[in-house]
């Protein structure tokens, strides 16, 4: 029985520069184990050891995915293995794209119990990726996962929902987003780290994938532009009053105009 | 033919607009109660398909019915909401149309087959137009729910669902928020030491007669907000006349959901926050000081 946990690896958009003309640029962001994808792992993990299950690591993207410093990082994290789709086409790929890449790469493997991802990724962050994975596979998909058992032939599942929570069972095989907090994320130790270098990673071609469209422009985020008025606090009850009124000109506060 | 993904509630009325917009009719799909299917089907779509009620099936389980709803409708374009299920089956209908799927839409217009987006990009840092000339899968907020217009005809279908069962529920909170519809709203972050001083946060929303909001961190993994209250690019988007940011740094992934608000207040120890240069009006001191001073002077007559 295999756990896979499918991850990414990702540069935070608050370290990349936007261009004048819009451009992201992300050459100086340092790209690491997205921090989510850090909490499935965990738990993936976690569920492994649970049922004696091996814990696989699947990532997919451009070349950068597969340098010895990218898998060593995911490998450290408690992974048994990894299985890489590095190539230059798939930088670019979209959700739908990348959702491909790693369907195809899954066909591949036997007898998978689970399918474990993060919540969102740091650079993208559209919580789209393993809904269309589930359903390029059709398998089952639920989000906001907080906890998963294996039972013989199914996974009990529970998830946060407005409100509350919910108990659910599965026939088979499923992909499961875990909520940002089913688990706390430790620090790789030193162990972890040498240990990585020897586990196996296994390199997969690629296949064309679907492309977001004909890229047409870019611009700069258009908002409201700020004021950027600085209020002295030295005197905290002089620095109130003088926001309240100012909010208060701005006819932003109760009884102001719409 | 344009296809609106329905999921449990009918507050959809962004989709609906935003699908009148474009070349074609529009077809919904409709995964919940009858009661939903009945209330979209007076909401200005032309058709509505509905896979009856799903008893105890989440969802979730309708994806296959929902992709092969849009692998015959063959839409041009694919609207659904950022709610989770409605996220799922969303990509449930990118996957079988194998449809590219862009979040944080701005705009989309449609002509003579092809297909028009701008879109924000990572966390919504900047914005990007794209050119589509097969289907694309779209995610916009869903609105509140459309006024009563029209009366489409409702056809019920099978469903093919998928073997998962909800099996128990636990009820937490009762209370809903709608912190889009709030005109002012204050947002905590992990500036705040002890879920105990939320209350000078409550005081000061109170004065303002303002919702209670909050970072990510505040609501999963501290816990001490329901999930719904936290902004952002993952949680709620606002356009409030007045957001203030007490004890928060202002990580985009934050501003991203507050960015629309007419006024910003930033207060932060820290002048490096990157919320002070978001912010219209910026206060770098102690929230512990600042926070009680705003609420006594907004008290004064
Ligand atoms: C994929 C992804 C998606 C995410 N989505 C979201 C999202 O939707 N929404 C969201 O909010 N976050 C989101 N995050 C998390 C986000 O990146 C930040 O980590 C988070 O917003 C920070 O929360 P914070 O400002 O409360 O905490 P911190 O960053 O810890 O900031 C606390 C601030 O309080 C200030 N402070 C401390 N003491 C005081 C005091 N006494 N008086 C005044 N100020 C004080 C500090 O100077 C600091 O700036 C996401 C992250 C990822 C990776």
């Amino acid at each position: 029985m295999k756990i896979v946990v499918a991850y990414k690896w990702a540069a935070d958009p608050q370290e990349a520069t936007v261009a004048a003309d819009g451009q992201v640029d992300f050459s100086r962001a340092k790209s690491a184990v997205s921090d989510y994808d850090a909490v499935a792992i965990t738990v993936a993990r976690h569920l492994g050891d649970t049922h004696g299950a091996d814990v696989v690591g699947l990532t997919v993207g451009g070349p950068e995915v597969a340098t010895g410093l990218a898998t060593k990082a995911a490998l450290s994290r408690g992974l048994d293995a990894l299985m890489v789709v590095a190539d230059p086409a798939l930088t670019a790929a979209g959700s739908t794209g990348t959702a491909q890449a790693l369907a195809t790469a899954l066909a591949g493997v036997d007898d998978i119990a689970v399918l474990i991802t993060g919540d969102s990724s740091v650079d993208v962050g559209a919580k789209l990726v393993p809904a269309v994975v589930g359903g390029l596979l059709g398998w089952p998909v639920l989000t906001e996962v907080t906890a998963v058992a294996i039972e013989p032939g199914a996974l009990v599942v529970e998830r946060a929902v407005s409100g509350g929570t919910e108990q659910l069972r599965i026939d088979g095989p499923a992909v499961l987003a875990v909520a940002t907090d089913a688990a706390t994320v430790k620090a790789p130790g030193m162990k972890d780290v040498l240990a990585a270098a020897k586990k196996p990673v296994q390199q997969l071609p690629a296949d064309p994938v679907v492309a977001d469209g004909t890229l047409r422009s870019t611009a700069r985020l258009s908002g409201p532009a700020r004021r950027g008025i600085q209020i002295s606090t030295d005197d905290p009850a002089a620095a109130a009053a003088e926001l309240v009124s100012a909010l208060r000109a701005d006819g932003v506060l109760i009884g102001g105009q719409q | 033919m344009n296809l609106i993904i329905v999921a449990g509630t009918a507050s959809v009325a962004n989709l609906v607009t935003t699908a009148a917009q474009l070349d074609g009719e529009t077809l919904a799909v409709v995964v919940g109660s009858r009661a939903v299917a009945e209330r979209i089907a007076t909401s200005g779509v032309d058709k509505v398909i509905w896979f009856g009620e799903p008893g105890d099936r989440p969802l979730e389980a309708f994806a296959p019915a929902v992709a092969q709803a849009a692998t015959a409708a063959r839409p041009q374009v694919v609207l659904g909401g950022r709610r989770p299920a409605e996220r799922v089956l969303l990509g449930a209908a990118a996957a079988a149309l194998r449809a590219p799927a862009l979040i944080d839409v701005k705009e989309v217009t449609s002509q003579a087959g092809t297909v028009m987006v701008t879109h924000g990009v990572n966390g919504g840092i900047a914005v990007t137009t794209r050119e589509f000339s097969g289907p694309v899968a779209l995610m916009v907020d869903g609105g509140g729910v459309a006024p009563v217009q029209g009366a489409a005809p409702i056809e019920e279908t099978p469903a093919a669902t998928l073997p998962m069962q909800v099996t128990a529920v636990q009820v937490t909170a009762v209370t809903e928020v709608d912190l889009a519809a709030a005109p002012r709203v204050v947002g905590a972050g992990r500036g705040l030491r002890a879920r105990e001083d939320l209350s000078i946060i409550e005081a000061l929303a109170a004065a303002l007669e303002a919702e209670l909001a909050c970072t990510r961190p505040l609501a999963e993994g501290l816990d001490w907000l329901p999930r719904d209250r936290y902004l952002g690019v993952s949680g709620q988007h606002i356009a409030p006349r007045l957001y203030v940011a007490v004890g928060v740094s202002g990580q985009l992934q934050h501003l991203a959901g507050v960015r629309s608000a007419e006024t910003i207040v930033a207060i932060n120890s820290d002048p490096k926050a990157p919320v002070l240069a978001e912010a219209d009006y910026a206060l770098v001191g102690d929230l512990y000081e600042l926070v009680p001073a705003i609420t006594a002077a907004l008290e004064q007559p």
